[in-house]
């Protein structure tokens, strides 16, 4: 019998939140085995959907009590499994706390609940002309407390930021079950800026129960074109030309070739078959984006470019942008299999990454589409494989880890979106230092004294709180083998 | 005592932190110089103040103990500047102008435009959240920092971020130090992202304004669909002025000033060197005096922050308020007349600010006798057991800075 059915904490927590809301048969449970990686899976003992702040802290105060480990989950598309359970734990869904509570265009503001889905947030303001920035591929299901932890970004981060340049405020119930409030949303509140500590610390901080969004005015015009080339050598090179003109552009994204015949696969686009694709937009006031688009034009050219299309309307662009989006997606179409990488490159080494990953690709007998965030040198390496081939399956993952390895040896880092969750922790320890974990370790300790948030993550060694030198003394977490010493 | 002897110098008077004097100065000439002293520090549990050029050591309460000072002096060497990714990695005390000079010949810079340029370095900007009226566009210094290597009070040198804008490996270390002036670890190093110069800049400037039609501009201007790199209202004539900058592309800074102009009210365009003058006074009104205090509250509360800032200017000799009105802060500034009438007004004005989302009024500069009345940073916030924990856990011994932060952290 598990930690969890030994000290009746489903019946605890079902007192809490109703039955209905505490899920143990195991047809249910399985469904929360994985998140949007799904491969390391592993069903938790307990699910639980908690419906308010009050009912978080209650939940949190029984798991500590039983001593489970609990992993936070929002709409579980993460793609790091950031939200795999570990031996033990309860998983805790925010997924039925789904209100906008409170909207205010004047301020441009809104505070929401954790599962409010990131696109729903833009649908309640987008009458009155107001959007929510951060945009990843999933924001039509992803839910804004996945948002907070992954610190999560998208395509027009470029020029508006992430996640974290646009939470103002967060309530967040701790793992000792105490509920603090970080944040204004006025600007600069007075003390350390904790929401910093928050943003990104994929579930290891604290369970966001409320969180207040920046709104931004949509701009008034924007103006895409999409270019193509010969490779993707002349696409780096115009990427770099046109943000060494001085030009911001609101996202910038590149497909090879693989990816614009998956794209055209799935679309039906009237694509050419050509080495490389940039989508571009610009944003803002119309003489600036129109001045600004025509530049880029021309260095797109400059650079060359084979063809510039400028769609026609707002349908046609919004075509475009399907395009891109669905590439992940598409890439099903030509491949069996695929795995989806995020790392991240400065933006001026695009072009000889790309030839390294196609060369270290072909070793391997692989192929690897890339469409990705060329603007910020955010690479989503798809690596194709066929499962049903001996040792293809490995030679990918072995693939996925020297892109890995050769985004930190050119200056960048191993996930620019993602997430390091339980997939990458290993490579932390190649990009950091030893007191570079370390302390980032200390600032989760700060928060989770007792290692009961998503343990097991983002750290390769995790490091038991409160630690002094001494005789040794194994911790329960240590023993339960969630955690070891350094 | 150990001594430093890599890096330590003789006291000097300058040294003193708020009235309180070091036994000891030390200036490193590299991060490893810094860790030294930091481990010999360690060793003899000697508390320590970091201090860059100085333009912000007034922000916080005077240190509880002090036995060595670390400038970082020494530590201002460009590390590595990148022009086409548009980052720059220069060690922390390295001068704001400095960094902007050796930027210009790149025709980028650092979007930040805090007070005193020729002075503040970039770790004590960080340390200190400084910033000016660009922050309306770019943000805060955490929107422009990407990477940091710290100094911790064991003398581990640990990093963190990178030199990637987009980079989510790893606890946000380079954004969590930002404003937390030196009692966390010393900012040894900064990566910022660097923004390209403009090619042309305008500002258009409307007098006669009060706080109730600075706020009324706003909501203007964000359906207007322009993109202000800056916007501030300075005193004048009784009534404010209210500034809007645009830099960019010359054919999009012109049509910008000129649409603000039409649908803002009766305005003037206002370029070049009375352009910069312009900047200049809103620096030297927000800078004057012996009493500076920066408010925060709701930007659509402006008028009624106004009017609770109002008893504090009035308090003041020559007292003023400068109105960011974007992010929703205020500055008041001025010379103390009576620190009796300048606390009780500084203490209404909290309770007027907090109500508007957590609005909250900290003195960045104030005489002793203001000190002794009334805390630089108002009441506590309601995360400062937290706050306590993350200080026990970078700094255990409570060696950095001890007392000078929130909560007398």
């Amino acid at each position: 019998m598990s930690l969890v059915q030994d000290k009746n904490v489903a019946a605890r927590m079902a007192a809490v939140v109703g039955a209905g809301n505490v899920l143990t048969e195991p047809g249910d449970l399985h469904v929360y085995a994985a998140d949007g990686l799904t491969h390391g899976r592993r069903t938790p003992d307990l699910v639980v959907l908690p419906g308010s702040t009050e009912e978080v802290v209650e939940v949190v105060r029984i798991a500590r009590e039983a001593g489970c480990p609990i992993v936070p989950r929002g709409s579980g598309t993460g793609l790091s499994g950031g939200a795999r359970p570990v031996e033990g734990c309860i998983v805790l869904s925010l997924s039925r706390m789904r209100r906008v509570l409170e909207v205010d265009l004047a301020n441009g503001w809104a505070r929401v609940e954790p599962g409010v889905f990131n696109l729903d947030v833009t649908k309640t303001v987008s009458g009155a002309g107001y959007y929510y920035a951060p945009d990843p591929s999933s924001q039509s299901i992803c839910s804004i407390g996945g948002n907070v932890a992954e610190n999560s970004g998208g395509a027009h981060c470029l020029k508006y930021g992430f996640t974290t340049h646009h939470v103002l405020a967060a309530t967040v119930v701790l793992s000792d079950a105490s509920v603090v409030h970080l944040g204004g949303p006025a600007a600069d509140a007075p003390g350390y800026d904790l929401l910093a500590a928050l943003v990104g610390s994929e579930g290891m901080v604290g369970i966001v129960t409320e969180a207040t969004l920046r709104l931004l005015r949509k701009p008034e015009t924007t103006r895409t074109f999409f270019a193509t080339f010969p490779s993707t050598d002349e696409a780096g090179s115009a990427v770099s030309g046109i943000i060494a003109a001085g030009i911001l552009p609101a996202a910038i994204e590149m497909m090879d070739r693989l990816a614009i015949e998956a794209a055209k696969a799935a679309t039906g686009l009237d694509w050419p078959d050509v080495g490389a694709a940039l989508l571009m937009d610009a944003d803002g006031p119309r003489e600036e984006v129109e001045h600004v688009s025509a530049r880029a034009i021309e260095v797109a050219r400059a650079a060359g470019a084979l063809e510039i299309r400028v769609p026609r309307d707002e349908a046609e662009r919004q075509l475009m942008w399907k395009g891109r989006k669905c590439a992940f997606a598409a890439v099903g179409r030509i491949s069996p299999n695929y795995m989806v990488e995020d790392g991240v490159i400065p933006r001026s080494e695009i072009a000889r990454v790309l030839r390294e990953i196609e060369r270290m690709a072909a070793e391997r007998g692989l192929r690897v589409a890339n469409v990705f965030h060329a603007g910020d040198g955010n690479l989503h390496p798809l690596v194709l494989y066929d499962a049903r081939k001996p040792g293809q399956e490995e030679r990918a993952a072995e693939l996925g880890g020297e892109i890995l390895r050769l985004c930190i040896r050119s200056g960048g880092s191993i996930t620019g979106e993602h997430g390091v969750g339980a997939e990458k922790a290993a490579y932390m320890a190649e990009q950091f230092q030893p007191d570079d974990l370390e302390t980032m370790q200390r600032v989760r300790c700060a928060f989770d004294g007792a290692n009961l948030l998503n343990p097991g993550k983002v750290f390769p060694t995790p490091r038991l709180c409160g630690e002094k030198p001494g005789p040794y003394a194994p911790h329960p977490a240590e023993a339960a083998g969630l955690a070891e010493r350094w | 005592m150990s001594a430093v002897p890599a890096a330590a110098r003789a006291v000097e008077p300058r040294d003193a932190v708020l009235g309180v004097a070091p036994r000891l100065a030390v200036e490193p000439a590299s991060v490893e110089e810094a860790a030294d002293a930091m481990r010999a520090f360690a060793r003899d549990r000697l508390a320590v103040v970091f201090v860059g050029g100085g333009t912000d050591m007034e922000l916080g309460a005077a240190p509880a103990r002090l036995d060595a000072v670390l400038r970082t002096t020494g530590l201002a060497r460009i590390r590595e500047h990148a022009p086409s990714d548009q980052i720059v990695a220069v060690q922390g005390g390295m001068r704001l102008a400095d960094l902007q000079r050796h930027l210009a010949g790149h025709h980028q810079r650092l979007a930040l435009d805090p007070p005193f340029p020729d002075r503040a370095t970039v770790g004590g900007i960080v340390a200190a959240n400084a910033f000016g009226p660009r922050r309306t566009r770019y943000g805060p210094v955490r929107d422009l920092v990407i990477g940091i290597t710290i100094v911790r009070a064991d003398g581990a040198v640990a990093h963190g971020g990178g030199k990637v804008v987009k980079n989510v490996a790893g606890f946000d270390l380079p954004r969590l130090f930002c404003g937390s002036l030196g009692t966390l670890g010393l900012v040894a190093e900064v990566v910022f992202r660097l923004h390209p110069l403009p090619e042309a800049s305008g500002t258009a400037v409307f007098e006669g304004l009060d706080a109730r039609d600075v706020a009324e501009t706003l909501p203007v201007l964000r359906d207007l669909g322009v993109e202000p790199t800056a916007v501030a209202a300075l005193p004048s004539g009784g009534k404010f002025a209210l500034a809007v900058r645009f830099e960019g592309f010359a054919p999009g800074v012109k049509a910008q000033v000129e649409r603000t102009l039409a649908r803002a009210g009766a305005g003037a365009k206002v370029e070049g060197g009375d352009e910069a003058a312009l900047w200049s006074r809103h620096d030297a009104v927000r800078c004057a005096g012996d009493v500076r205090a920066k408010a925060t509250f709701a930007p659509a509360s402006l008028a009624r922050a106004a009017d609770a800032l109002a008893p504090v200017a009035g308090a003041l000799r020559g007292g003023a308020i400068v109105l960011h009105p974007g992010p929703g802060i205020a500055f008041v500034s001025g010379s103390l007349d009576g620190a009796d009438r300048a606390a009780a007004a500084i203490e209404s004005a909290r309770s007027a600010l907090a109500p508007l989302a957590g609005g909250a009024l900290v003195l960045s500069a104030a005489p002793a006798e203001l000190r002794a009345r009334t805390s630089p940073w108002g009441p506590p916030p309601q995360s400062l057991e937290v706050m306590r924990r993350l200080k026990k856990e970078l700094d255990p011994e409570a060696r950095l800075a001890p007392g000078r932060f929130v909560g007398g952290i």
